[in-house]
């Protein structure tokens, strides 16, 4: 098959240091693109199974008997056919890669950005390393994960990007903000 | 008012849908001799002071349909399931 | 001017001088200051106009509750009207402007209206506008209009920054006094998470400016104690200049922190204010007790306050309110003023003390026990007072004290009543349950070891209680005093609104005897202190003219706001083009390059025409038309929606879902779906095709789309939980993209990989998963919603804008053309294809002419209903074309159409048009209409009336499908 062409970026970010502060910021943010993106929801039945055969993967909940599971790098609908045959029978696996934009929250003011927006608690006690939610933050749909103690990915639909971006560095603006 | 969404759990009516009285149920006849139960289906609604079991989406969140049980009167939330499971206990109950 | 800035104390920063002006003159104040106690410092008491008499107004307290002292602040977008100089902290720059009075403060023509007080007792209005009723519109009210209301708003757009945020603890305090201290002290060594919330610029409450001890050191060193060692706990938030105005169900807590309104402007970057949804485990209601003022004639005069008021300005602020000071008191804590006036050097000339078995005393004050004052001497500054009986006593102040009002209001803002406790005069809060209860002087408790006792074990999560510090009380006694009877001149009740003493047993006599009749009558209790300082001694007054306890009359309903919030704050970031979320389609890009001008379509930013220089959107989009119809268009169409359904009951589902037949559609097929409510009514339409055996993707409009998601879900989770189906939102994964005409498969041709496209391999309602441009997944669908030869070409989003442009480049010896939504329009109109304008709710399958589509073989959503006979009376309108009969004449959307020769009426009315576009290819305008009976009717002239718009021409009712009625085109 001959080599498939660039995806492009959903979102021109301009990288830098914006917002108040002088000294690090508060928060810092990336653009995770491009990225492998599939929907896994399992079959009448097979909750159990499709979280089975999932192990190896990194899936993140989405619903009820549903994942997002995620990958960097690799060839277009390379992870999407990989779990097509894995999980043929057991799950219905359909490629978002395209569909959705995962921004990458980064740092001490994280939680106070994002409590701007989601009324999920985001204590790590109520909310641990790895935990996903499914809010709304600013009138979008947002799909949460904390990533790491101070780090989130906020998947969203990917026509609200753009809108979702100047809302959310608008928040973190009081706290100053890299774009990486 | 703050919701328990069994899936994602606690959260603030702005994520939820809400659809209305969860006691009625479609009827499973075509038959034209059923159209009083359809009709009873289709526009009849309760709509009590006091205990209220209604159909919600959580369409900010996990997307399910839910049946939350509470008192429209004081608020007060008695619990919130799956829609299916709701029904399924309920045609067990009714034999 | 004379200085009342007392030689030592306060909580001020005697060092630093901050300038001001009110009313345009210039003052100096210090850091800690108050608007308010900057002025008395000043010797500055006249602040406001009231309401309706424009009596001259001085300060009353030195907080939240202030009725009198509001004012105009800053400039322009930032001016906001109605805020209290008693609790706007003072900064350089300061500028502030007095409400309700013309030509200026000092001397105010709407003064006259105290002349003529009789005419305006409680009533007045609904008295006397009553006659002649042609007047009310366009005489009395814009007058009363103009006279109404204290400040302006400013018309100009806000140009600070506002927020909104989330919080979750397992205990909310409300208050930051002893009690409240003693509650986030106990609540956080228990290891809860504990958010501390204070209306005041600074937290300490009542410490910070009563004078009593608390383990051995002074209440203000005690309280710095507490607060540095919730300061240093991780689990311990600290707000202080924030409000708690609201609690709403599921114990979730409305406040706004004023974040900076308490300097000049907001630093860049900063929010002005920032509204916080708190959600607490449980929450401790410590926000203390209000002071009440005592209704005697007189008692409005500037000069005359509370005696807590008093107390706080020289205390905390270091301000005399004046040189001499009477005290009137029904009540013990009165004596405190005294006591601490005297201490700062002010002449207190005596206690008058209501009741003649007092026990208090005030060291050397002479204190006159069962003496009342009667009347205040002085117009804009008090100069004495006259007692019952005749004493007069010269002074320059006047503090009061008629006791105490627990301040229960969030603890009954989801309706509960409070209650009346007679041992203390005071409502105080009711029961309402373990997770939300009030403590300390907020629940009536009076002494300060009660209140630092209380807010321990009030707010201990678990474990033990801390230990509560020791104190010395001072003894509270109270006799009922609400209204000198002996009172000469006006007596306030409310002094916001002007209601005086006489007012509410007015309102009785008249019939007005519940409270909340009674408020609305009189107007006490209204407006932006909402009564805080008169209700208890209006309902107490009320109570006595009915012969009623205080229980029986009650209080009006407490609801949010505890004080007013400011619009900006509830608005949040979300105003102007922030105001909801804009999508945008992966094809946005490249609709931008070629030139398109946008429309919102819901959420949705859609390429609506694409002009060339110089046209308009008719010119362009009739060229557009052309030019497809011609040879090739391309148009984005990404914003449809789309469904991904998997299962082996998929097809099963969808036969449930729509009214016609999905499981038998073969492989790699596409079949147009009608869906219907369950009342029998169209839902929607779209395209859905099978790609396998367990595999379909449907197709949904783009107005729809979230509904029909929603309602897929409703069909499996709610009515068919036992089907094996799965159903995912797609619409965002996939750029979508018409392409129409006569060419659109040779230029297709140029960018497919491997597949030789003609009618065998691709034939008419094909759907084919292939590749393009070497490599890039594709879904290729042959459809037409233009009536050309047409497919759908759907490619993963980020490819889009690089697929377009291909396919621009492959058309371009066709002379391909971009189209947009109004060019979309036109065809389908041309086509006779029915969209948004038809697909209104009240049509039925029959009603579009697609009754044949409703199988008989199935149950599916609608099926019974649509039965019913109402819906398929032949009589009902139903979809046909309509075009003028001369050609030169247009015809208008929403025009009626009637029969030639009827009158335009209700019974006449035969329909209307519910769609129309200019053909290019007719040369004609065109529509489509919905005609009773209309199917029977083609080739009827009617006329087609617009009463709106004042057209009214003859039309033809006529097939619906204007343009190529024997799809030649489509199979070309």
């Amino acid at each position: 098959m001959p080599e498939t062409p660039m995806r492009s970026s959903p979102l021109m970010a301009p990288r830098g240091r914006f917002g108040g502060g002088r000294g690090a910021p508060g928060v810092t943010f990336r653009l995770r693109h491009p990225l492998s993106i599939v929907t896994v929801m399992a079959r009448q039945g097979k909750g159990e199974a499709v979280a089975e055969a999932l192990a190896p993967y990194t899936a993140q909940w989405a619903g009820p008997e549903q994942y997002f599971v995620v990958a960097e790098g690799g060839d277009e609908s390379a992870l999407y056919r990989q779990l097509k045959s894995a999980l043929g029978g057991i799950a219905s696996v359909v490629d978002q890669s395209h569909g959705r934009v995962v921004i990458r929250i980064e740092g001490p003011k994280s939680r106070n950005v994002l409590a701007k927006g989601t009324p999920v608690d985001l204590h790590t006690d109520e909310f641990p390393v790895g935990k996903s939610a499914l809010t709304q933050m600013a009138h979008v749909g947002v799909h949460l994960t904390r990533a790491g103690e101070d780090a989130f990915d906020l998947s969203v639909f990917r026509g609200f990007a753009e809108s979702f971006w100047e809302w959310i560095t608008s928040q973190a603006e009081e706290f100053g903000y890299q774009v990486r | 008012m703050l919701i328990p969404c069994p899936h994602c759990g606690t959260r603030p009516v702005e994520e939820f849908t809400f659809l209305g009285d969860a006691s009625v149920a479609r009827p499973a006849s075509n038959d034209p001799a059923s159209m009083e139960q359809w009709f009873e289906y289709v526009y009849l609604r309760s709509n009590p002071k006091g205990r209220f079991d209604e159909y919600v989406q959580h369409s900010g969140g996990c997307r399910s349909w839910l049946v939350i049980s509470r008192d429209t009167d004081s608020h007060e939330v008695f619990g919130c399931v799956m829609a299916k499971d709701y029904n399924r206990k309920r045609k067990g109950a009714k034999p | 001017m004379t200085s009342f800035r007392l030689a030592k104390g306060g909580l001020i920063d005697r060092n630093s001088a901050l300038n001001f002006k009110f009313d345009g003159r210039s003052f100096t104040g210090h850091p800690g200051d108050t608007l308010a106690s900057a002025l008395i410092a000043n010797g500055v008491h006249l602040m406001g106009r009231s309401f309706k008499y424009h009596r001259p107004r001085g300060v009353i307290s030195a907080g939240a509750s202030e009725p009198n002292a509001l004012v105009e602040l800053r400039e322009g977008g930032a001016k906001e009207a109605n805020t209290r100089a008693t609790v706007i902290e003072l900064y350089d720059g300061l500028a502030a402007r007095s409400q309700n009075r013309w030509p200026s403060l000092d001397f105010d023509i709407g003064a006259l209206n105290s002349l003529a007080s009789s005419m305006f007792v409680a009533g007045f209005y609904y008295k006397t506008f009553m006659w002649p009723k042609s007047f009310w519109e366009k005489i009395y009210e814009p007058i009363i209009r103009k006279a109404a209301g204290l400040g302006t708003a400013s018309r100009e757009a806000d140009p600070d920054k506002y927020e909104k945020s989330y919080a979750h603890c397992d205990m909310l305090v409300i208050g930051s006094g002893p009690t409240g201290l003693m509650a986030a002290l106990a609540a956080a060594r228990s290891g809860g998470r504990v958010i501390l919330a204070d209306e005041g610029s600074v937290l300490g409450g009542s410490l910070l400016f009563e004078t009593e001890e608390i383990g051995g050191v002074a209440g203000y060193d005690w309280a710095q104690g507490v607060l540095a060692e919730l300061g240093s706990m991780p689990n311990v938030t600290l707000l202080p200049r924030t409000t708690i105005f609201g609690w709403y169900d599921g114990n979730v807590f409305g406040a706004v922190e004023r974040v900076n309104d308490h300097v000049l402007a907001p630093p860049p970057y900063e929010p002005r204010q920032r509204y916080w949804r708190i959600i607490a485990g449980h929450a401790v209601l410590a926000a203390g007790a209000e002071e009440r003022p005592i209704v005697f004639g007189g008692n409005d005069i500037p000069g005359v306050m509370l005696a807590s008021a008093m107390r706080v300005y020289a205390n905390r602020y270091g301000a005399a309110a004046g040189q001499s000071v009477v005290v009137f008191t029904n009540n013990d804590s009165g004596y405190r003023t005294a006591r601490n006036m005297l201490a700062h050097g002010v002449h207190v000339e005596a206690v008058v003390d209501s009741r003649p078995d007092a026990k208090a005393g005030a060291g050397s004050v002479q204190v006159l026990r069962g003496r009342m004052i009667a009347a205040v001497g002085g117009g804009k500054g008090v100069t004495g007072v006259e007692l019952s009986g005749g004493t007069h006593i010269a002074c320059g102040t006047v503090a009061m004290s008629g006791g105490w009002s627990p301040i229960v209001n969030l603890a009954c803002q989801r309706g509960a009543k409070p209650k009346w406790d007679a041992a203390i005069l005071g409502f105080v809060p009711p029961d309402v349950g373990p997770n939300f209860t009030a403590a300390g002087s907020a629940a009536g408790r009076m002494l300060l070891s009660e209140c630092l006792a209380d807010g321990a074990t009030k707010g201990t999560l678990k474990g033990k209680a801390p230990a509560v510090p020791k104190c010395r009380d001072e003894a509270f006694a109270i006799s009922p005093l609400w209204w000198v009877k002996e009172s000469r001149g006006k007596a306030f009740v409310d002094y916001q609104n002007d209601s005086t003493a006489k007012d509410l047993p007015l309102a009785a006599r008249e019939g007005y005897r519940d409270i909340e009749l009674a408020k609305r009558y009189t107007t006490a209790g209204m407006a932006t202190d909402q009564g805080k300082l008169g209700n208890v001694n209006a309902i107490a007054i009320l109570a006595q003219a009915t012969g009623r306890s205080m229980d029986q009359v009650g209080t009006t309903s407490f609801r949010p706001f505890y004080t007013p919030v400011a619009f900006g704050a509830f608005a949040g970031p979300f105003t102007g083009h922030h105001f909801q979320p804009v999508r945008k389609t992966p094809l946005h890009d490249w609709a931008e390059e070629r030139g398109a001008v946008f429309v919102e379509t819901g959420l949705w930013m859609r390429s609506s025409w694409f002009p060339k220089e110089g046209e308009g959107w008719l010119a362009s989009a009739s060229r557009e038309v052309k030019a497809t119809r011609g040879g090739v268009g391309i148009c984005d169409v990404s914003t449809l929606g789309k469904i991904d359904i998997q299962g082996d009951d998929a097809g099963l589902f969808l036969d449930r879902l729509y009214c016609n037949t999905f499981s038998t559609l073969g492989l790699g097929k596409a079949r147009y779906g009608l869906m219907l409510r369950e009342d029998g009514i169209v839902f929607d339409d779209g395209t859905t095709s099978r790609l396998a055996e367990d595999h379909y993707v449907m197709t949904t409009t783009t107005a729809n789309a979230a509904k029909v998601m929603a309602h897929v879900e409703f069909a499996h989770q709610v009515l068919w939980p036992e089907l094996d189906v799965t159903y995912v939102s797609v619409t965002e994964q996939w750029a979508q993209m018409a392409l129409a005409g006569p060419k659109s498969r040779a230029t297709l041709r140029k960018i497919v990989d491997g597949l030789i496209l003609s009618d065998e391999t691709v034939p008419y309602l094909a759907a084919k998963e292939i590749t393009i441009l070497g490599g890039i997944p594709a879904r290729l669908f042959r459809i037409s919603f233009s009536g050309e030869h047409a497919y759908e070409l759907a490619v993963p989003a980020d490819y889009g804008n690089l697929v377009a442009r291909a396919l621009c480049q492959a058309g371009a010896e066709f002379g391909i053309v971009p189209y947009g939504v109004e060019a979309l329009s036109i065809m389908r109109v041309e086509k006779g294809h029915v969209a948004g304008g038809e697909l209104n709710g009240t049509v039925t399958a029959a009603d579009l002419g697609l009754a044949k589509m409703m199988s008989a073989k199935k149950d599916y959503i609608g099926r019974m209903m649509a039965g019913r006979e109402g819906l398929i009376d032949a009589s009902r309108q139903c979809v046909v074309g309509i075009r003028p009969v001369d050609k030169a004449d247009r015809i208008k959307s929403g025009a009626h159409i009637l029969k030639i020769g009827d009158r335009p009426s209700m019974t006449n009315d035969q329909g209307y048009v519910s769609s129309v576009a200019w053909s290019p290819m007719l040369n004609m305008w065109i529509g489509l209409a919905l005609v009773a009976n209309g199917r029977a009717r083609l080739g009827e002239t009617v006329r087609v009336w617009d009463g709106l718009r004042g057209t009214d021409v003859a039309g033809e009712i006529c097939d619906p499908v204007h343009f190529d009625r024997e799809n030649r085109r489509l199979h070309a």
